[in-house]
């Protein structure tokens, strides 16, 4: 049973090796270097560590702080357990924090008060993997506080950029609201169960629920939307995104909005087990819908490419609450492989964006153009992301986000509610949106005309391009070896999300006696051609009624207002429309026709992001409220 | 249990997310989180609390002769309450030198001034 101390060892590690940074690590950049490297490593050894025996031979690991053990069913210490979901979201955690180090020894190398950053990096990471691994409530709460702090400090670490301490300032706002609204919530637990135990708590409310057990509900579902990064939670987070360095932009997208999942996951499955209740269901698909659809439309009209990053990022985390709202085992099991796919490709757009800041000194997309003539690896490594969060066979985001489709289609026919038909539909105009704006930024960054200012740019650095090889490199594995992936770790991560008995009688009772809980499989048809022609047939189909009920007018755009044509069509891809003649719109504005056409949506959204910290303050408050309401109604 | 502790609980909790959501000065945005942070704290302790109830410290034949002296107020809420004064501490302390470094900065803490990011 050595095992058993392997998630407290590396949990422990971090936050010991943030110290030792702060101690030793201040002057000499070599030590620092190494003792980040070494507690990163180490979590990341022992993470990797479990997977043979979560995973494969299917236990849970359970560790009592200090040895106290529960006394007749009763929890009385911190219990630390690791099943297989948890060690799920722990290994691509884990993966991230390697990859993001690796990448912050030479992107941070200008920086000054270096020795804070990574205290603050250990910090951030060991908030994590505690999040990740532990059993007990209000440990929970203690470490979504960590990682709220941690975030908003390395939101604001470049504070000499605009805008990055009012970007820290709001996170802890609207962080602490949503801390709050937990620990409200686990207070109301405790009031009704007495203990804090996820596993007992979950045993104790098993088809037991009171209205005050329910307000907890609601505020648990609020504050982990929160650090989720949900719409309408998501308003301060696109700030931190843009303004933080490329590597903690990566840690956000890929260790903090995916614990808000878990924590949503461990919640609704495993503590108060609703997710059979339909209304529940289709709360989460109406928030993922919303979610994916409204910040995909933002990320279109962003002129800032690390802005534009973080919109797409949280219209992914759309997609993976959807797929949890369905609460089948094929729409979980997407739902998983969407949430680590998402951490894979987001960080590597991130770590991408961060290498062009680091070789222009701008990400401001107006000023961009060319890029891939000088630095033709990071082009290549951005091209393979922009694949892959566009979902485009072989890469790894086609593989989930085609899951997540079948899952929500198969539901919708089952069912016969149109609902969930619906979310099929804005899934997939979702994707085609986030393709469009990705041809938008690789066209505007990567292609065109050199600006002659920035002719002296170079490629990165050996150090920083590694991380964005082993992220291309993952995303074409994940995207092909799908199948191996689902049967090593994505099934039992998805059968213990579904099996909280077994989760409570190996945490509470005597492990030999524990119920075996589910044995869902799914049988992936990703590659099933009959679909695939179905599909491309409807697509030709399209194209050619567009032909044919089209005019011809290429080369003929017309100018509105005035009588003017533009003869040969040189200017028509770049053709603003205005009234002055041949107005060219800059490649960071393609979709130019598309904001006209749409404007008053966009004001809406432009108001609804006006960077008021009280009006953020306000929608997180009646979205929580609202929340709240529908599962008073709804969910009893 | 008392009930005027949940109701001036759950009363901090909204003064204290409605002083967040109006106000336009910085530094009651930060006593607005204070005050949420005061409830919940309150309602913790009220949570644990059984009037006439001892300290939870027994010596083992307390525990086993009578039933009446086992009366004791829950310590967990209060090591709870502990633990979220201090983080309340923290996230205070960190919100109000996030002002100052904005005041150095903009040379104002209105709300409505500070709001470069948006769209």
């Amino acid at each position: 049973m050595m095992y058993a101390h392997f998630p407290v060892i590396a949990v422990m590690g971090l936050f010991l090796g943030a110290f030792l940074v702060e101690i030793f690590g201040t002057k000499n950049k070599y030590i620092r270097n190494t003792i980040v490297m070494i507690f990163v490593l180490l979590a990341a050894v022992l993470t990797f560590a479990l997977i043979k025996p979560v995973m494969v031979n299917g236990e849970i690991i359970t560790y009592w702080m200090g040895s106290w053990e529960p006394v007749e069913g009763w929890a009385i210490g911190i219990g630390y357990e690791v099943d297989a979901l948890g060690l799920f979201f722990g290994l691509f955690c884990a993966a991230t924090f390697v990859l993001s180090a690796i990448y912050s020894f030479r992107y941070m190398d200008s920086d000054d008060h270096l020795g804070h950053y990574y205290t603050l990096f250990l910090m951030l990471c060991g908030g994590v993997l505690g999040l990740v691994f532990t059993g007990d409530l209000f440990n929970m709460f203690i470490m979504v506080e960590i990682i709220t702090f941690a975030s908003a400090a390395l939101a604001a670490f470049r504070n000499y950029k605009f805008g990055a301490l009012e970007a820290g300032f709001k996170y802890l706002v609207i962080g602490s609201v949503g801390s709050s609204m937990i620990l409200f919530g686990v207070a109301l637990i405790y009031l009704q169960t007495h203990t804090l135990n996820i596993a007992q708590i979950g045993n104790e409310m098993a088809g037991n629920l009171t209205p005050v057990t329910i307000l907890a509900l609601g505020l648990l579902i609020m504050g982990f939307s929160v650090k989720a990064f949900i719409f309408p939670f998501h308003t301060p987070v696109v700030d931190s995104y843009a303004t933080a360095p490329a590597p903690i932009s990566m840690m956000f997208s890929g260790t903090v909005n995916k614990i808000g999942v878990l924590g949503l996951i461990r919640v609704l499955y495993q503590m108060f087990r609703v997710m059979d209740k339909e209304a529940m269901q289709m709360t989460l698909v109406v928030i993922g819908m919303a979610t994916m659809f409204i910040a995909v439309t933002c990320a279109l009209a962003q002129h800032r490419l690390k802005r534009l990053l973080a919109y797409h990022s949280i219209s992914q985390v759309g997609y993976v609450i959807m797929a949890i709202g369905l609460a089948t085992p094929l729409g979980v099991t997407g739902g998983l492989f969407h949430a680590m796919n998402h951490t894979v490709f987001k960080g590597l757009l991130f770590l991408c964006a961060g290498a062009v800041f680091y070789a222009a000194g701008t990400t401001n997309m107006d000023k961009l153009g060319g890029l891939s003539k000088k630095m033709p690896l990071t082009c290549a490594c951005f091209i393979v992301g922009a694949f892959a969060i566009s979902g485009i066979p072989p890469f790894n985001g086609f593989a989930s986000k085609w899951m997540i489709y079948l899952a929500a289609y198969n539901k919708g026919m089952e069912t016969g509610n149109f609902l969930y038909i619906a979310a099929t539909i804005v899934a997939v105009v979702t994707s085609v949106m986030t393709l469009a704006s990705f041809i938008k930024v690789t066209q505007t960054v990567f292609f065109g005309q050199l600006k002659a200012t920035n002719d002296y740019i170079r490629d990165v650095p050996l150090s920083m391009r590694i991380p964005m090889w082993i992220g291309s490199a993952l995303c074409i594995f994940l995207g092909v070896g799908y199948n191996f992936v689902n049967k090593t770790i994505l099934n039992p991560a998805m059968n213990a999300a579904f099996s909280a008995e077994r989760y409570f009688d190996v945490m509470m009772g005597d492990p030999a006696a524990a119920s075996a809980g589910t044995n869902y499989t799914i049988n992936l048809s990703v590659w099933n051609p009959i679909l695939w022609l179905v599909l491309f047939a409807i697509v030709f189909a399209a194209v050619a009624i567009a032909i044919i009920t089209t005019k011809k007018t290429v080369g003929k755009v017309m100018l509105s207002g005035s009588d003017n044509q533009d003869p040969d069509g040189k200017y028509a891809v770049f053709f603003s429309g205005e009234r002055s003649q041949y107005s060219h719109v800059v490649g960071s504005d393609m979709f130019w026709g598309f904001r006209k056409n749409f404007s008053k949506y966009f004001d809406v959204f432009h108001k609804f992001h006006n960077g008021n910290v009280n009006d953020y303050a306000t929608y997180c408050v009646v979205g929580g409220i609202i929340i709240t309401i529908i599962v008073f109604i709804f969910v009893r | 249990m008392i009930i005027i502790n949940f109701v001036v609980s759950v009363l901090l909790i909204f003064l204290g997310l409605y002083c967040v959501c109006t106000r336009k000065n910085f530094i009651k945005i930060v006593m607005g989180l204070g005050i949420v942070d005061y409830g919940v704290n309150l309602f913790i302790v009220s949570v644990g609390f059984n009037d006439g109830g001892t300290a939870p410290i027994y010596a083992l034949s307390d525990l086993t002769n009578g039933a009446a002296s086992h009366f004791f107020v829950d310590p967990v809420p209060q090591a709870l309450t502990l633990t979220s004064i201090v983080i309340g501490a923290c996230v205070q302390a960190m919100a109000l030198s996030f002002v100052i470094m904005l005041y150095k900065r903009y040379q104002t803490i209105n709300a409505d001034e500070i709001r470069g990011l948006h769209g």
